[in-house]
């Protein structure tokens, strides 16, 4: 039993040195398009199959890219769009990473990921994406590059990265059955609600894309003026800021869903929770999408909207290509579909999601048809959650407020 | 012209040892690697032991082991023992064996992420157990509900386990019992033994190699298994597989080490277990083993 055993040991290690060598061989693809000549891009598109990764936790996104955006690039470019739903856009990330580590360097499974943030950074840190496209795209004439949440990344540069989808505006959402106004109208108000009522309040824990929001709005009303955290990460500055965060999350623990004991491991898990009334308001980044879920009965016809006096942190996502992506010309073709005044008009009256491109350039026609979109009462009008909307952090900041949040309050 | 013995018996196990070797151990040298700290995208380090001694130094690795194996131990022990009294039962029916032995084997199918879901919509504080105790007029608002899913001893977790793998012990048990232990045991009360003597000396030498042997792989998979604890459980403290999960994911690349780290920590664990398990099964059946 012992020496077979061991032999068989060595086999497997053995071949495993050999096939993982084997595993590096790189491949060469058929000759890349040039944007700058936008005729032969959508002449190579022509015929290719578009894998795109996106995050699928929300159907009303799903329903537009499945719908709407599948329905154009068949029609119009001959591109066949499959979507591959992830839970989490690091696994992408991950997935490209992995690839490109493993030496497929021309031929990878992902040619477009829905991204920003941290998932763009780690992307941009390892080299994966395909760059210096954005400026190129015909509807780019749409886009003010030079908006700040366009041009930088949560304080990441962009530099031609990857190309502007959609805008998330954060946004109180309450039963106002159980809330009123006066709750909602500042973070003090609502944690004195939440002492008074304890147990209806709940965010995700950090590193949830949403919860590490939270944590970064209560970050700004404690810094109280949002110009002290502008810029590249301030360690100095931060450390006795964070200790007042810290302390005033940990006090907040007690009011919290569960008393703060434990919190909800994502998003969805909250959604749910205001869904079965387990708890009566919650912090999202898809308010538009709120109106789908009152319609549809899920969420009880009271619920509403609010931006507390701080403001609300408000971003734009993206769709990055990654370098070794084989069909790099129908990914650049929803870049730039994406990007188009109809398609973002379909996604603002079908979905509630927000447009990344700048109106105002558009023609008055569609301006006009913008305006005309009725969301109904649960929904902020796109002035008002607008009017304060706060720049998300530098990414430095996002990590350090991550891990002393993981560190200080969910350990602690 | 014959081939030898040791390549025709090479030959026939090459394909499933590939894929194992492939996938598997593919994935291990990888672990491996990236624990000593390889990261050809980063700047290049040299490589060490840094992530293990990390091992013991992190809050979440630490708070996690005490976690793991709680679940883990108290799942299998649950599991074990409902597993054996299930086949026990089963076999003492008589004629409506076949059906309750069918049944056995219905939750078997089940994948472990549909299993923990179904318990989510169960044994939540808002859940279907929450809403008719409710109904009558047992507990108030769902707060009021005993918390069995995220909370602190990890109930949701091993309930789902439980659900999951007592039925696997009770059908590898229910094996073992119907080669010929009933004609042991008539032989045994046609000599005069009693009950007790029949169970403590017949039965219970037939059902322990095998309640023995499949509570190890029950003991090895919860160890290692992710999707019941990340649904179930909680951020903090969460059993290893969470624990290195969320280090993988963390967007610094500089903590990929510490995530290889802690899946080498889980695949020596279940390492273990399989070698119990070889251990086990060679021992108690000395005369199946084929030796040449």
């Amino acid at each position: 039993m012992r020496r077979p055993l061991a032999r068989l040991t060595a086999l497997c290690l053995a071949s495993t040195v050999v096939l993982t060598a084997c595993g590096t061989a790189s491949d060469t693809a058929a000759p890349l398009p040039d944007p700058a000549d936008w005729a032969s891009v959508t002449a190579a598109a022509r015929g290719q199959i578009l894998d795109w990764y996106m995050y699928n936790g929300d159907e009303a996104v799903n329903a537009f890219v499945e719908g709407y955006l599948t329905r154009r690039l068949a029609d119009e470019y001959g591109v066949r769009l499959n979507v591959v739903g992830v839970a989490d856009t690091a696994d992408a990330v991950n997935k490209v990473l992995a690839e490109q580590q493993a030496g497929r360097t021309g031929d990878g499974t992902v040619d477009a990921i829905w991204l920003n943030g941290e998932n763009f950074a780690t992307g941009k840190q390892a080299g994966l994406w395909y760059c210096g496209y954005p400026a190129a795209l015909p509807n780019a004439r749409y886009v003010d590059l030079e908006d700040p949440s366009v041009a930088s990344d949560f304080g990441v540069p962009v530099q031609g990265c990857e190309s502007a989808w959609q805008r998330a505006d954060s946004a109180l959402v309450y039963d106002s059955a159980r809330l009123d106004e006066a709750d909602v109208a500042t973070l003090t108000a609502l944690t004195e609600w939440a002492r008074v009522n304890p147990g209806l309040l709940a965010y995700p824990a950090a590193p949830d894309f949403t919860g590490s929001m939270v944590v970064r709005t209560f970050l700004y009303d404690t810094a109280g003026d949002p110009a002290t955290l502008a810029g590249t990460f301030d360690a100095a500055a931060f450390a006795p800021l964070a200790d007042e965060l810290w302390a005033r999350l940990n006090a907040l623990e007690p009011a919290l869903w569960r008393g703060g004991e434990t919190y909800p491991v994502s998003q969805d898990a909250v959604e749910q929770l205001y869904a079965s009334g387990e708890i009566a308001a919650y912090y999202t980044y898809g308010p538009g999408t709120v109106a789908t879920k009152v319609a549809e009965g899920v969420y009880p016809d009271s619920t509403r909207e609010a931006v507390p006096s701080i403001g609300n942190i408000g971003n734009v996502s993206n769709i990055a290509i990654p370098a070794n992506s084989p069909d790099r010309a129908a990914a650049l073709v929803l870049a730039d579909l994406v990007q188009d005044p109809a398609s973002q008009l379909e996604f603002y009256s079908s979905a509630g999601i927000y447009p990344a491109i700048d109106i105002g350039r558009t023609t008055p026609e569609v301006l006009q048809r913008f305006a005309a979109v009725q969301a109904g009462p649960s929904v902020l009008p796109l002035d008002e959650l607008t009017a304060r909307s706060l720049p998300e952090l530098d990414a430095g900041y996002v990590t350090a407020i991550e891990d002393g949040w993981t560190a200080n309050v969910l350990q602690r | 012209m014959r081939v030898p013995r040791g390549v025709r018996i090479g030959l026939l196990l090459a394909p499933a040892l590939t894929v194992v070797v492939v996938l598997f151990g593919g994935g291990l040298a990888q672990a491996l690697a990236q624990s000593l700290g390889y990261q050809p995208f980063l700047a290049p380090r040299p490589l060490g032991l840094d992530a293990y001694r990390q091992l013991w130094t992190d809050p979440a690795v630490r708070a996690s082991i005490g976690v793991t194996l709680r679940i883990a131990v108290v799942s299998t022990a649950v599991a074990a023992a409902l597993g054996v009294a299930a086949a026990l039962t089963v076999r003492s029916l008589g004629r409506p064996r076949r059906v309750f032995g069918a049944l056995l084997q219905v939750t078997l199918p089940v994948p472990h992420l549909v299993a923990a879901l179904a318990m989510l919509l169960l044994l939540a504080q808002s859940g279907t157990l929450s809403r008719g105790s409710n109904a009558l007029g047992l507990t108030g608002d769902p707060a009021a509900f005993p918390t069995l899913t995220q909370d602190a001893f990890g109930w949701g977790i091993i309930i789902s386990y439980v659900w999951k793998e007592a039925p696997f012990v009770g059908v590898v048990v229910l094996a073992a019992l119907s080669t010929g232990v009933a004609e042991l045991e008539d032989a045994a009360r046609a000599l005069g033994a009693g009950p007790w003597q029949r169970f403590r000396h017949v039965v219970l030498p037939v059902i322990t190699p095998a309640a023995g042997a499949s509570s190890l792989l029950v003991l090895a998979f919860t160890v290692g298994s992710y999707e019941v604890p990340f649904l179930l459980g909680r951020p903090f403290p969460a059993t290893l597989p969470v624990v290195a999960y969320q280090q993988f994911r963390d967007p610094d690349l500089t903590a990929r080490p510490l995530a290889a780290a802690i899946s080498v920590l889980i695949a020596v664990l279940v390492g273990l277990c399989a070698l119990a398990y070889l251990a086990l099964t060679e021992r108690r059946h000395p005369t199946r083993l084929v030796r040449r």
